[in-house]
């Protein structure tokens, strides 16, 4: 950090130009990565949901319907190269169905998330926005979807309109979900409103909706880009606790929640299936949630200085 | 502050109204109805369309609806208000009071626990911030905040009920042994420890949070520039005001109680409200399920209405 | 603790102070290397721009710091005893006691949830023994003689319900309720109106005077320094580079930095269409650069100042850091004069570090 400084003197009298402060200047981006490349458990969680996601995708990917190819020969096999987990009670391979139920799982929860972020950034900028009486209407209606109880509306939805059908798990979890993004988003807004940028749009003719969506929303992104990770958390714990009670994923589809349901059930014949898919369970929150704490902290740097 | 408190509770009025109606057509709508499970080869349509009749389900929605609102707010003094279940024909109403008392041991055991637990600690890591101690407790709070209730509670059970043996499997009360408390104790151990591991992951976080922003305002440097000791600017002058979010936050964690304990009873098969929530809704019980969307919706309304009304209480700089 | 001495003895003597910050982004020298002396009675002020390191200083000498921050190295003295030495309980006897300091933003130093009351009566409780009871009886007392009318009812309500002026008026009663021997002034009128701010300098004049009590006064204010000081200390990233009496500051000061402070005033009767600045900033503490710390915006700079300048005595009681004479002119080196030569003149002159 240190740089030396030959400076060439004026003769005596004469005013020197403004400095310059020599330290490096960064893009927002750069400081962006620099501040959350700090963060080792956060690069961590970064490469742990990385080699998830990967996982979930390749092996179900590369090992095709295995997952629910049940066998009589191969009926409680132990573990073995190609088995790491061994076979369980139907024959099936238990890896290979905890990758699918991951993949499952993975899905429903990021494809929930997009739904929170769609609906709630609509609802939290025009809210924001518009003010008046659409900011009201728009907020009483928050007030409304945060009285009822979350899980219980999801149990509700789920079990009398799609058991066992991913997308309405999605869409419950999304429709319940909405809310705390649509107040980071209206927040944000409204503080934005006044700001001299986009003053300077409406000064130079732009349409409402052009100033919303190409100045306004990508500054306002930050705080719903950090719940919307740790949304991801949420939404895969809540999609495991609908298909365990079994109103979520249903057998033979995999998911990590009725693996559990197996587990409970044979239990007897080997207490490490109840393991398996509750540890990826937490390894996904704890990715999830250092991620977006990690973000937290790199995109609203208001950090205090740190001992070194 | 009373004419707050009642300008509150009729806002909640419409919010009430909103919720009855969502919950109405969310379960009248759906398709299927609750007598699927009765249909078989063994029962005529005669005696489906009966019991069709008897709970109202031929008539039009939106009588069904007025019917249905206009008795539930009787249930005081009428325990037909909520209708009757269609699991096994009992008053609705009945059926919810006779399980509030185990949902209330569950939760007021777990509750105390984690608050006992959950305040020192979170006190001991804002303290001593960047110990050891804090680092260990900050890692351990989260892999424990990360842990599914229902996950933590199968294995709970897992280990030291079935393998060890040492807890029972399920229930309240072993057979024979109602009303004894050492046995409801022994029942209480595995969910309640459950509920409070999580709970004091979370709570714990919390409180080192508060505290560490109270920490870091001027009128401590005021109390210490004071000469107090540290103990002193601690508990006296940081906690009081540290616990103000902490007590705020309490109100509003009494509706997710009801959720967090419908889970945690069900693996327990501890008989509360929760897992009378979740059996009614996979027989598809629909006078239960719907009182019970009033009862969650109407504790979410309490719940935040005595969080404001603590936050005034504790910060003496609000005022309604 | 001490004899309160109204015969200028030393009071508080700071020697070689160093608080360093160490942070993530490298090592902030906040305090680097400050020496002077309070005497009985007598006020002290302290200039500088924001971040010269001047609250750093009032912290250090309470003892206030905290990681990263730390005392690396001096000394500070309190009626002969070393403060760095002291043990937390002795500090703790010492802070409210006979040091007592207030701060700058009278909004948030107070806590909001105690009445003020309470506040005060905390202090006085926990420094002179005596009962609550009594203690509020006198905290009440003391509303009073801070010009806080209704003490009573006032020291039972909280922070919130008072004015800015009244908090400042608070934390001053809540510092003088123990009679301390030096008062720590840290910006005191900063947050607070024109009108407010001439009210509480002159509170703190009467109570000066009233108590013979020392004052170090900390401010970029030169209003107020001239208001209030006897002795004045000029700082820049994070040393002094001038120290003399308030007349001679504002007579002939010497440093370029003070001289370009003093010029910047705008002063009554002139007629300006620009005002005049000092060129440049302040240098960015974690990448200082070297030579004197301020040649690159003085409109003396010369190849001799690339050797930063000691502290030099040009006149009794006067002392400065940079290389010109005490007349104000280059010293008369030749232009390529090394470092050692530079410090040989120096030392024909000066008497400090």
């Amino acid at each position: 950090m240190e740089s030396t400084q030959t400076t060439q003197l004026p003769a005596g009298g004469a005013t020197l130009v403004d400095e310059v402060d020599l330290t490096p200047v960064r893009t927002y981006w750069q400081l962006v990565r620099q501040r959350f490349v700090r963060h080792r458990l956060a690069v961590i969680a970064f490469f742990l949901m990385a080699i998830l996601i990967t996982a979930a995708i390749a092996i179900p990917f590369l090992t095709g319907t295995a997952w629910r190819e049940t066998s009589l020969e191969r009926i409680n096999q132990p573990a073995s190269l190609t088995a790491p987990f061994g076979y369980d009670n139907l024959g099936i391979n238990t890896f290979v169905r905890l990758m699918k139920g991951l993949q499952t799982s993975l899905f429903i929860g990021l494809a929930a998330v997009v739904v929170i972020v769609f609906i709630g950034v609509t609802v939290g900028a025009m809210a924001g926005y518009f003010g008046g009486w659409i900011d009201n209407a728009l907020m009483r209606m928050v007030d409304i979807v945060l009285s009822i109880p979350t899980f219980f509306l999801i149990l509700m939805l789920v079990a009398f309109w799609g058991t066992g059908n991913a997308w309405v798990i999605i869409i419950a979890i999304g429709l319940t979900g909405w809310t705390t993004a649509a107040r980071l988003v209206r927040a944000e807004f409204l503080s934005l409103r006044e700001a001299d940028f986009v003053q300077a749009a409406r000064a130079l003719g732009a349409r409402d909706r052009r100033i919303v969506m190409r100045h306004m929303i990508p500054s306002a992104m930050a705080p719903v880009v950090v719940a919307a990770t740790l949304g991801i958390a949420d939404s895969v714990v809540v999609e495991a606790a609908l298909s365990y009670l079994g109103f979520g994923i249903t057998p033979p589809e995999a998911s990590l929640g009725n693996m559990l349901t197996k587990a409970q059930d044979y239990f007897y014949r080997d207490p490490l299936l109840a393991w398996y898919p509750g540890i990826t369970l937490v390894l996904v929150v704890l990715a999830a949630s250092f991620l977006g704490d990690g973000l937290r902290d790199a995109l609203d740097p208001r950090q205090r200085v740190e001992a070194a | 502050m009373a004419r707050y408190v009642l300008r509150r509770l009729i806002q909640a009025i419409p919010i009430l109204i909103g919720i009855s109606v969502i919950a109405f057509f969310i379960v009248y709508l759906a398709p299927g109805d609750p007598f699927d499970r009765f249909r078989s080869n063994k029962v005529s349509p005669e005696v489906i369309a009966n019991l069709r009749r008897v709970y109202g389900l031929d008539q039009p929605l939106p009588v069904q609806f007025y019917k249905w609102f206009t008795t539930f707010w009787t249930f005081p003094w009428d325990n037909t208000a909520w209708g009757y279940s269609i699991t096994d024909g009992l008053p609705v109403r009945d059926k919810i009071f006779e399980r509030i008392p185990s949902t209330l041991q569950l939760m007021g055991t777990s509750l105390l626990l984690t608050v006992v637990i959950a305040i020192p600690v979170g006190i001991l890591g804002a303290v001593k911030q960047y110990s050891i101690a804090d680092k260990v407790i900050a890692v351990v709070a989260t892999i424990g905040y990360a842990l599914p209730t229902f996950w933590l509670g199968l294995i709970l059970r897992q280990i030291f009920a079935q393998q060890l043996d040492l807890f029972p499997l399920f229930g309240k009360y072993s057979f024979g042994k109602e009303g004894d408390l050492l046995d409801l104790l022994w029942h209480l151990f595995l969910p309640a420890l459950t509920i409070t591991v999580v709970g004091v992951a979370g709570w714990s976080r919390y409180m080192r949070a508060s505290m560490l922003e109270v920490l870091r305002a001027d009128y401590i440097r005021t109390a210490k520039a004071k000469g107090l000791a540290s103990s002193r600017v601690i508990f006296k002058h940081a906690l009081r005001n540290a616990l103000i979010p902490i007590v705020t936050l309490l109100g509003l964690t009494i509706p997710s109680l009801l959720a967090g304990a419908a889970i945690t009873e069900t693996v327990f098969s501890w008989p509360g409200l929760g897992f009378l929530g979740v059996s009614s809704v996979s027989e598809r019980d629909y006078p239960v399920v719907l009182a019970f969307a009033m009862i969650g919706g109407a504790m979410v309304i309490v719940g935040n209405l005595l969080a404001d009304i603590l936050y005034a209480v504790v910060d003496p700089r609000i005022k309604y | 603790m001490t004899q309160r001495a109204t015969d200028g003895g030393e009071l508080l003597a700071v020697d070689g102070l160093r608080t360093h910050f160490y942070t993530q982004d490298g090592v902030v020298k906040a305090v680097d290397g400050i020496s002077f002396a309070i005497r009985h009675g007598e006020t002290l002020g302290v200039v500088g721009e924001s971040g010269c390191g001047k609250s750093i200083t009032a912290l250090s000498v309470m003892r206030l710091i905290e990681r990263p921050g730390k005392i690396v190295e001096g000394t500070i003295r309190l009626a002969g005893r070393d403060l760095l030495r002291f043990s937390d309980e002795e500090m703790r006897d010492v802070r409210g006691n006979a040091i007592s300091m207030i701060f700058q933003e009278p909004m948030t130093s107070l806590n909001p949830v105690y009445t003020c009351g309470d506040q005060i009566g905390e202090t006085i409780s926990l420094h002179e023994g005596i009962p609550r009871r009594e203690a509020t009886d006198r905290a009440v007392e003391m509303l009073g003689q801070v010009g806080i009318p209704d003490a009573k009812r006032r020291a039972r309500e909280f922070p919130h319900q008072l004015s800015g002026g009244m908090r400042q008026r608070v934390m001053i009663a809540m510092a003088l309720s123990t009679n301390p021997e030096l008062l720590i002034a840290d910006e005191p009128t900063t947050a607070l109106d024109v009108t407010i701010q001439a009210q509480i300098l002159e509170l703190m004049k009467a109570l000066r005077e009233r108590n013979r009590m020392a004052i170090m006064l900390i401010t970029h204010d030169l209003g107020v320094i001239a208001e209030m000081a006897d002795d004045v200390v000029v700082m820049y990233a994070g040393k002094i580079v001038e120290a003399a009496d308030v007349n001679t500051v504002f007579e002939r000061p010497h440093h370029p930095y003070a001289k370009g402070l003093l010029a910047s005033l705008p002063r009554m009767g002139e007629r300006r269409t620009r005002l005049e600045v000092i060129q440049g900033v302040v240098p960015n503490p974690l990448n200082l650069p070297s030579g004197c710390l301020f040649m690159r915006r003085c409109r003396y700079a010369m190849p001799v100042c690339a050797t930063p300048p000691p502290l030099q005595e040009i006149a009794a009681g006067h002392l400065s850091r940079c290389w010109l004479t005490p007349a104000g002119e280059p010293p008369a080196i030749g232009p390529d004069a090394t470092a050692d030569v530079a410090l040989e003149a120096a030392a024909a002159l000066s008497v400090a570090p």
